[in-house]
Order: structure tokens, then sequence, then C-alpha cells
């Protein structure tokens, strides 16, 4: 089979920009996009850098954009991305620096990764032998212990687009991972820092890394776990923690969400300087005629909405 | 004055390096990894299975052991297999502690699975990603511990002064800066180096550095012949399919749909032990009951739930380089080149006899894993034997007196070293080239059935390749990541370690473990009960032999 | 055609035009709605961080109320898309959750039956596979010729594509550069379309939230876009409400891009009055785009 790549190459020693080469390989159909790469590599131009290495999604080497999204080059099939034959278009991993080709300089990564504290924190002496633990714990935990680092999260993450402090889904997964073992004993300490800005709150929900991660951690799912986790605890004194009430509540309330409430809701009604920070905004969407109604809109069935969050909120099934 | 300078220096971030980092830096000393690769893209990822220990009630270390010595086929070291399995039950209870994620029974308490060759059910585990577990909770406290790494530095050459390693000289990847790093103790703890045969289960960074590196610089070398064929690496790919898919209960099938491991291991069937399996399928693969070259590995019985619990990541590898769901149909599988159980020769505390010099892991040769080593022994085996070379080589520290830093001129002749290889013209030959023919020979000449005639030709095909290597140029001048220069070097230390697996090949006469010459059937103690060391010259390794070490299993016959 | 129509909260709070022009175009398209006056706020991912079973049952419960008006549910907002959907699959898979629920529900005498399931489609998935391009082109009385229009997704109606049916229809990530061709629009692509718009953040990181809308915004305007189009209400609280506040991040001079709701594109190409379609009840003007319209015939 006929394999087409355009792969993106940057060589900081020729003070070129980075420009795109088309390569032309044959390949058995099986091939991955890496055994083209390798290909290539190999057989045809020998200056073509990338990181790869065990072939079969452990080591977390070779997570680069393919046809435009993050991927482990190695377990992507030609196939599935260039069903007919068409050029498959390879570019580095994004939101990290490009060192060369498509080798991105991931130090930004490992630093967020220390940053959540990532090694198990016992609190008191340890047991004679083994922890003990319950077994579907730790069934749980491997779902983000399937976590490779291969940072195709932190390539497109929309958030790292816009702010680079922000802890990213790799690191919040990780900390997930000892938020919820049992072995643990820094679960208070973990959550409040994580609550701090640039943290779980910042996380906009945008489901790219659950899309993109070859191992199935849905980093994003973490977070949102953590949240819950955070708010469960008490560490509600944030926006994000407030936003999620105040959304809560007016849907509890009424049965539907109720904008007008939810910035005051948010920022706390005494926060004066924040809610009329908003006051511009709101004066725009009044002359569009867009304002919504600041009284509770109630559905007919809201007591029964209202029973259903009695029943639900703190339930575990 | 060299710039960068510790007391120990360890040569790779798999687990074994990472446990002897961590060790050496409890016990006070000053220590650095150096890596090619960031240390959790290391190899141990892909161990699946487990790690033993005999922790169980009805189950002892001596078990273990004699379990160990029996797969070893009694070449292994017994005073080194007594260390490894009275250390194992502490060594996994501390990886638990720091955090590894081990499956448990309904108690609460660590549950294990039955692995091949083992005599009681000792392997603990997580799902199949038992190493990547492992491995990336001892990165955890390698951060705890704010241990130094030298990430995606790649040693070139070791240092030798007045017969004592003093360290080794690195070029930084990123930069292609060349640097000498001093130390007083170097631990090679570089992995395996399956990459020379062709295929392998082996990720492509296993390139025989550490071994060759230390060779050269004179350590011996031992058991090289012993080459683990595993019987379950995946149709094409060669990927590997763990040895937990038939510890769970899958079955190998032939063409004919019969258990054909019936008639090779009527007690251990699928769970004899790994050389016994990967001959039997090669047997049935050649007799012409095989399928496309390969058996059939049946989990279909074990349900979906099973799979999902323990087996996820091969089903996923099935799927992603197969094509097959292992959950509806069976997966074809062969004999694949997977472990080197010789390596750096050491004593118990990873000490080569060359001074200053330490090795630990799937790089070293205890020995522990003998002519064959029974799965879920290596990841034992670096833990184990990684945290003693730790330890000592913190005590040489302490104790060496006299020790002098080498000098910068290393680094400047290492880089002219490399500037000749850049300088070379390129002749149309390539190393990838080399690579791969050197590959496929080793396969078919130097592979789960062997003979005098094949192996030495296997001797005279690795001149050829010898002489390529000397010719070959790289196509990539440039300094920043140039892979391309990398590959040349690690394809020296591969042809390094080939050339040692072949010499010694041919002088092993007789049939043990992974070993097995049809010309020499049965195993010969009077003649070869010892190792094969290699030691370097410029005409090629010069073969010597080695005692073994037996305290109190005397070697028996055989049988599954 | 009739759907089991679940308007969202934000149509009937902050995006009244985003309603008024839904029933509108539909009822030109001749597809008939039967709204759930009765239904909940789907919790919008939010309720779930709080607590995930609420979020289910609250879902669980415009399910049954559609099941038992027996009709496909129809939506207009791709958060509501991905929250249902993710609603659905958890349902279906946890036996236990989905009976508890039942239980609840049953008071007002209500069931949802999850093995069963139900066919939730936001409106453009509705009009390309079950409405049909081509059925939509032969209708259309004033074909937007000249106007160039971006698309802009909204996440949850991409994301992740295991829970969203792409296994049935791979082409869902495709389906409004579908629309706005067949309209007749020339396509505008950039790479922000099928990123985040931040509403998400706006109370939290409201810096983070309007840079994200501010590129794609800017990215749209400077490829030429002479508006959006967007089939999330929240995407359009953001793009539309927030853009004068976006604009100082933006890495264009003078942002400038309309945001139209799905329902409103669909409306002009129909031919009905802009002002129906309350297609000047936004805070960036659409003049921009009325006028290139006006100078388009209206076939008649």
């Amino acid at each position: 089979m006929e394999v087409k790549l355009k792969v993106l190459r940057y060589d900081p020693e020729s003070g070129k920009e980075p420009e795109y080469r088309r390569y032309t390989v044959d390949m058995p159909e099986s091939a991955t996009v890496l055994d083209s790469l390798i290909e290539v590599r190999e057989f045809h131009d020998g200056t073509l850098s990338l990181r790869c290495s065990c072939r079969s999604a452990i080591c977390g080497s070779c997570a680069m954009r393919i046809n435009g999204r993050a991927r482990l080059a190695c377990k992507t099939q030609v196939s599935s991305v260039a069903e007919d034959g068409e050029e498959i278009v390879v570019e580095p991993a994004g939101n990290m620096p490009t060192i060369k080709d498509l080798v991105v300089d991931m130090a930004p990564f490992w630093d967020k990764i220390r940053a959540v504290k990532p090694w198990l924190q016992p609190s008191g002496p340890p047991p004679e032998r083994e922890y003990l633990a319950p077994p579907q714990a730790m069934i749980e935990l491997a779902e983000v212990m399937n976590c490779i680092m291969c940072g195709a999260c932190v390539s497109d993450c929309t958030v790292l687009e816009v702010d680079k402090s922000f802890l990213a889904p790799a690191a919040l997964a990780k900390a997930w991972r000892f938020v919820h073992d049992p072995r643990d004993g820094n679960t208070a300490a973990r959550l409040r820092e994580l609550s701090e800005p640039s943290g779980i709150w910042d996380c906009t929900r945008c489901n790219f890394c659950v899309q993109v991660c070859p191992k199935d951690v849905k980093p994003m799912d973490q977070i949102m776990k953590l949240r819950a986790e955070a708010t469960a605890i008490g560490i509600t004194n944030n926006a994000g923690s407030r936003h999620t009430f105040a959304f809560t509540s007016t849907v509890k309330e009424g049965g539907r969400l109720n904008e007008f409430q939810m910035l005051p809701r948010t920022h706390g009604l005494l926060n004066i300087a924040a809610n009329l920070a908003e006051l511009p905004g709101g004066i725009r969407m009044i002359r569009a005629g867009k304002m919504p109604s600041p009284f509770t809109h109630k559905i007919p069935g809201a007591a029964h909405v209202k029973r259903i969050f009695k029943r639900f909120e703190h339930a575990k099934v | 004055m060299a710039v960068y300078q510790h007391d120990v220096l360890i040569i790779g971030a798999g687990l074994a390096g990472m446990r002897a980092a961590i060790a050496a830096q409890l016990e006070g000393a000053d220590v650095a990894i150096i890596s090619k690769v960031h240390p959790v893209r290391s190899h141990s990822n892909a161990a699946q299975g487990g790690i033993n220990a005999a922790l169980g009630e009805d189950d002892s270390w001596e078990e273990h052991a004699f379990d160990t010595v029996k797969g070893s086929d009694y070449l292994g070291d017994q005073d080194a297999i007594e260390v490894l399995c009275r250390e194992a039950g502490p060594a996994l209870i501390e990886l638990e502690r720091m955090g590894v994620i081990f499956h448990r029974e309904e108690s609460g308490r660590l549950g294990s699975r039955s692995f091949g060759g083992a005599s009681k059910a000792r392997t603990y585990f997580v799902g199949d990603i038992t190493g990547q577990a492992i491995l990336h909770v001892l990165y955890e406290q390698l951060i705890k511990h704010g241990l130094r790494v030298y990430e995606e530095w790649f040693v070139t050459d070791l240092i030798v002064e007045d017969a004592v390693c003093k360290g080794a000289v690195a070029m930084e990847i990123r930069t292609g800066n060349v640097h000498v790093i001093a130390a007083k103790s170097t631990i090679i703890a570089t992995g395996g180096l399956g990459r020379m045969y062709e295929p392998s289960t082996n990720a492509l960074i296993c390139t025989g550095d550490g071994i060759s590196l230390a060779y050269r610089i004179g350590a011996p070398i031992i058991d090289m012949e012993m080459v683990q064929f595993h019987p379950t690496t995946l149709k094409g790919s060669g990927v590997l399919i763990t040895e937990g898919a038939r510890s769970e209960g899958g079955y190998l099938l032939n063409s004919e749909g019969e258990r054909f491991m019936s008639k090779y291991a009527p007690n251990m069937m699928e769970l004899a032990s790994r050389d016994v399996v990967s001959r039997a399928e090669q047997t049935e693969i050649n007799e012409g009951r095989g399928v496309d070259g390969c058996v059939l590995l049946d989990l279909r019985h074990l349900g979906e739930e099973r799979v999902r619990e323990r087996l996820w990541q091969i089903r996923e590898i099935g799927i992603d380089f197969a094509g097959v769901d292992l959950v509806k149909e069976p997966i074809p599988v062969r004999p694949g080149v997977h472990y080197i159980m010789g390596g750096v020769k050491t004593d118990i505390d990873g000490k080569t006899p060359l001074e200053g010099l330490y090795a630990a892991g799937e790089a070293a040769c205890v020995s522990v894993h003998g002519a064959n080593r029974l799965g879920a022994n290596s990841l034992l085996d670096t833990v184990v034997f990684g945290r003693r070379s730790g330890v000592a080589t913190a005590e040489r520290a302490r104790s060496v007196m006299g020790w002098t830093p080498p000098s910068d001129r290393y680094a400047e002749e290492t880089k002219r070293k490399l500037q000749a290889f850049l300088d070379r013209p390129l002749n149309g030959d390539r190393v990838a080239k080399i690579r791969l023919d050197m590959g496929n020979m080793m396969s078919e000449l130097v592979g789960v059935f062997r003979t005098e005639e094949q192996l030495r030709l296997a001797v005279e095909r690795m001149k050829d390749i010898r002489a390529r290597y000397e010719k070959v140029g790289v196509e990539n001048k440039g300094k920043v990541f140039n892979t391309d220069l990398l590959f040349a070097i690690e394809l020296g230390f591969m042809i390094d370690c080939a050339e040692m697996t072949c010499v010694s090949a041919v002088a092993r006469k007789e049939s043990r473990g992974a070993h097995y010459r049809t010309d020499f059937p049965q195993r010969d103690d009077a003649n070869f009960l010892k190792h094969i060391a290699c030691t370097y010259s410029p005409e090629g390794p010069q073969l010597s032999e080695m005692p073994v070490t037996i305290t109190r299993w005397q070697p028996q016959e055989r049988k599954y | 055609m009739k759907y089991a129509f679940w308007p969202g909260c934000v149509s009937k709070g902050a995006c009244p035009e985003l309603y008024t022009s839904m029933v509108r175009t539909s009822a030109a398209l001749g597809i008939e709605l039967v709204e759930l006056y009765d239904g909940n706020c789907t919790g919008a991912g939010v309720i779930s961080e709080h607590s995930m079973e609420t979020a289910d049952a609250l879902n669980a419960r415009n399910f049954a109320l559609a099941q038992r008006l027996g009709l496909p549910l129809i939506n207009i907002c791709s958060t509501c898309q991905g929250v249902q959907s993710m609603a659905q699959q958890r349902l279906k898979k946890n036996a236990k959750l989905a009976a508890e629920i039942n239980q609840t529900l049953s008071d007002e005498g209500l069931y949802y039956d999850a093995q069963k399931g139900l066919e939730v489609k936001n409106f453009l998935w509705v009009l390309v596979e079950d409405f049909g391009l081509d059925r939509l082109k032969s209708m259309i009385k004033r074909p937007l010729h000249g106007i160039s229009a971006g698309p802009f997704y909204g996440c949850y109606i991409l994301r992740p594509e295991s829970i969203l049916g792409f296994d049935e229809f791979p082409e869902r990530d495709t389906y409004l550069e579908q629309v706005i061709e067949a309209v007749g629009c020339k396509l505008i692509t950039y790479e922000g379309q099928d990123k985040c718009c931040g509403f998400p953040i706006l109370t939290i990181n409201k810096k983070n939230s309007l840079t994200m809308a501010a590129n794609h915004l800017s990215e749209a305007q400077k490829e030429g876009a002479d508006f959006l189009v967007t089939p999330c209400p929240l995407c359009h609280l953001n793009l539309d409400a927030q853009q004068p506040d976006a604009a100082k991040y933006a890495t264009v001079d003078g942002l400038q891009v309309p945001i139209l709701h799905l329902p409103q594109l669909i409306g002009l190409a129909l031919g009905i009055d802009p002002k129906e379609l309350r297609v000047d009840r936004h805070v960036v003007s659409t003049n921009k785009v009325l006028s290139k319209l006006t100078a388009t015939p209206v076939h008649a």
C-alpha cells in the first residue's frame, strides 16, 4: 500500500521556519503511521527526528498530531486515517514547544506532573505487611494508572492554549489517582491545592482530552470527580464551586436554569465589584432584548424535580 | 575537571535503575541517573503479567527458589537465586507501600495468579500493566526524592582509568553536546538487547548499550547464548501478549484445534516454563500444524468481564495490532525474542569484576535466570538487585579512598569519534538496513532450535555485518536531536552483543533451557554445567568459563 | 415529522430569539414540535459535577416525558445533546441506577425504559439525517449566495465521539459545513471551529474564557467569515453577548462577527422575514449579513 505523508519539519539549526515535506512510502496494509514514519526515517530521510520506542502504545513516546488531532502514531493504523490513500498530515504535538521536527519539549508537562505532588502520602506508620485496600478501589484506580504520560491530552487541551499556567488534564488525572487512593492520607490538602486558580475549576469541559486519550483515561471525567470531592468536603470558597452551587440551586428551585441569578450567586451577592463588572454585559443584553427574567421560572413539575434532588443529591448508586 | 560529578551514576532509568537510585540516595550518596529516554518511556513498561514473591501462607521462598533453579535448567547461580527469592516478599511489600495498585482479594489483601514454571500462585499483578504500574510509581518516588536525572542523554563510552571505571561520556541529545560525567561508581541498568533480533517484543530502545559499554572496557559478559523466546508474541508486529493470558486460563491450540501442550508438558500444560512452551509451539508449526506460521491463543472461555478486569491491555493490543478481539476470536501467536538471560557478570551486590562498575536488571547477569527465566521473575530481579547495587555503590562512595575524577579529554575523544562517523561518506548502505539484515539473520540462524552449522554460519555473517558497519555513514549531520547518529552508535552496541551471542552459542554443545541444539539435544552437566564468559579483544569476544554456584539443589531431570 | 421538543433553559432565558426562530423555522420545514413544557434542565454537565446520580435522574425524567409521547426527542443545544447522550449511556449500562431512578419517577407516573432507549437528536442532526439536505435545498427560497459563513459546533455535539453515535454517523463533525453549503453560503473554515467557546468558565476565569472566544472569532474574521452559525446557545452567549469584552483579547482590529443560531440561518434561507427570526436580537449586529441578504433575490 502506498502511504503518503505530509510531515511538518523544523530544524532549529537551519534558521528556517517550519515547513511541510512530503514522503511516499510503500507499506503493508496493516501498517501504522509510526511504521510509515520509521520507514521514512530509516530508508528515505535520516534527518527526520521523532520519539518512539515500544510500538505498542505503552511507552507514550510517539504522541503527535495526525490529521490535526493528537494521537499515538504507533496506535494509529494508516487505514483508519487515510481510508482511500489520502495524504496524512503529521505535525508535532500542540501546546509544547518544538525541539526538532516531531520532537517537542515536554518539560512544561513534567513540571505540572511534579506540581501535583504525585506520590503516595500515607498517614501514620505503615502496616506490618501491605496496606489493606478494597479490590474495587484498585480497579477504579487502574483507569487512571493506564495513563502513559504521552501528552496527547495536553497537546489538544483548549484551556492550555490560552493559559500556560493551567495544570492541564494529565496532571489532574494523576492527582485524582492519589485523591482516590484509600491508602493516601493527604486528600484534603491535595484537594485544597487543586481548587486554587489554574487547577480543577479552570477546566472548560471541552472533552478534547477524553477524545484524544489513547488509553481511555478520560482525564476530564477525573477532573469532574475532583470537583465533586472538593465540594463534598467543603472546599467551596471559590468561583468554580459557587458556580456549580448557583447553577444547581436554581434548577433545584424551579426545574430550569435561571441565568439572571447565576452571576451574583457565583461571585457572591456581596462581591459588589465583581457584580458591577458584569453590568456593561447585562446592559448590552437588555438592549438586545435578551435579558433573562430575574424571577425563578418554575416548570409545572418543579416539585418533582426537587424530590429528585432530595433523593439523589447525596446518593451513590 | 569534569563539570558533572557524582558518587553514583546510574545508566538507565527503568525499574532497576530507578530502584538503585532511590536506594543509593537513601544511603546518603549523591546520585544521578542518565537515560537516553525519559524514565517512564523505559522498557520496564512492557512487562505485563506480574512480579513473583512467595508471600502466600502455603508458599515459601525455598519453593520459589527451587522453581527458579529448575526453570533456569540448573544454570542459575543458587546463592543469587536464594537472595532473589528471600528478598522478594519485602521488595514487593515495599512497592505496595510506595503506591503500586496491586490486585486485591476481597479481603483487601494482595491477590496473586499462577505463572509458568511456578508450583504456587505467587505472581502479584496490576491487570496486565504491572510493569507500567511499577515503573510509574518508581518515577513518582524519584520525584519525591528529588533525584537528578540527565534525561535524554545518551552514553557513548564508559571511562576506565587504571582498571577502575570512573563514569561515562554522554551526548546530550537535545544539543549534541558531549560531556564527561565522573562517578565513583557506575551502575549499568540499560536493559536488554532484543533489537538485535527481528522481530522482537522489545522496544526500539533495547539495543544492548550497557552490555556492550561494559564489554568494551573489559568487564566479563556471561550466558549470552541464553536468549529467551516468549511463547506468545503477536503475529505480525511481534508485540508481547502476556503470560498472564495463559495464567488466567488461556489455551494454546494448533490448526487441528488440539491443546497440544498435553503432548509436551502434560502436568503444567500451557504453564510450563517458557522455553518448553516456545519449543512446543515451534514444533507444531514446523510439523505443519500451525496456522499461518502461528498457533492460536484462545481466551474466549474467560468471558468479557474477566478480560476487562485483568487483561484489558492485551485485548486492546489484539484489536489495534492484529484486528482480533480476543473475547470473540483466538489470537494468532508465535515464539518471539523477548529477553536476554545473560549480561554483565555481577555478584549478588551488582558488583562486576571491574572496580567501580556495577550492573542490575536485564543488562546484568547475577545469574538468577540461568538458561531460562521464569515469567514475573524479571521485575523481581530489577527491584531486588537494583536496590542491592544502590546500597553497594553508596557504601563504595563512603569507603573509597584517593579517588580522582577523570579528565575532560574523554569527552574530546568521543567528540572526535562521533565526528569521524559524521564525516564518513554515504556509501548507499544504511544503518537500518544493516540492523535489519542482522536481525533477520539472528532469527533465522540463532533461534529456538539451533545447530552447529547454523551457528557457525551466523558467526561468519556477523563478520560481514561488522565490516559493513565500519563503512556505513549517517545522513543527518546536525547536532539537535540527531537520532540518525544515535542509531548508528546503537547498532555498534548490538553488533557486539550479537557476536557474543553467536560465539557463545557455538561453544555450548548441549541443550539447556532456551539454548536448544538439535545436534546436541541432551543437557550435558558433565561438560556444560558452567557459564560461558566473553571478554573483549580487538579480534572479537574471547571465551572463558565460570563455575555455576550450587548450594542445595543438585541438578536433576527437568519435567513439567 | 414529529418530535418531542426540548428547548433547553437558555432558549427560554437569555436567548429567546433561538426559541422563536426554532418554532418559526420548524413550522416552515413542516417539522412538528411537541414541546416538553414540563421538561427540566439537563444539568449542562454542571449538576453532574455536584451529583452524577441527580443529573442522570433529571435527564431520565425528560426522556420519560418524551417516551410517554412516543416521540423521538429534538434539542437545540449542543450541550444538551452531549449531556443527554452521556446520561443515556450511563442509564443503559447501570440497570440498578435506572431502576432506582424509575422508582422515584413513578411518583409522577413516569417511567424511562433505558434498554429501549430514546432517539435524542440536535436540530442539526435532524436536518441532515432525518430531514435531508436535498429536501432542504429544494425548499430554499432565498439562497444565501455571496455570504461567507463559518461553523461553530460547541464541544458536546462533537466529543467524545464514542457516546455521540459517530459509529453510525461518522460525518457528524461535518454537518455544519454541509448545511452552510446547502443554504448557498460560501463556507469558511478555521482552526477553532470545533474548539471550546469558553462559556463554561466565563464566571470562573473570565480572561481565559474571553480569550478563547476572541481567538476563534479573530480567526474566523481573518478567514473572511461574514458570520458564524452555531447549534449551541451557550456558545452563542459567549461568542455574541461577550464579544465586545472579548474584543480586547482579539488578534484582529475591529472584531465584529455576527453569530446566528442554526434555525435562524435555515429560516433566512427559507425566505422567512429576518424580524420573525429575531435576528435583530443579538448583541453583535447582524446588519452586515442582512444587508447582503437583501441583495439576494427571493425566489417565489
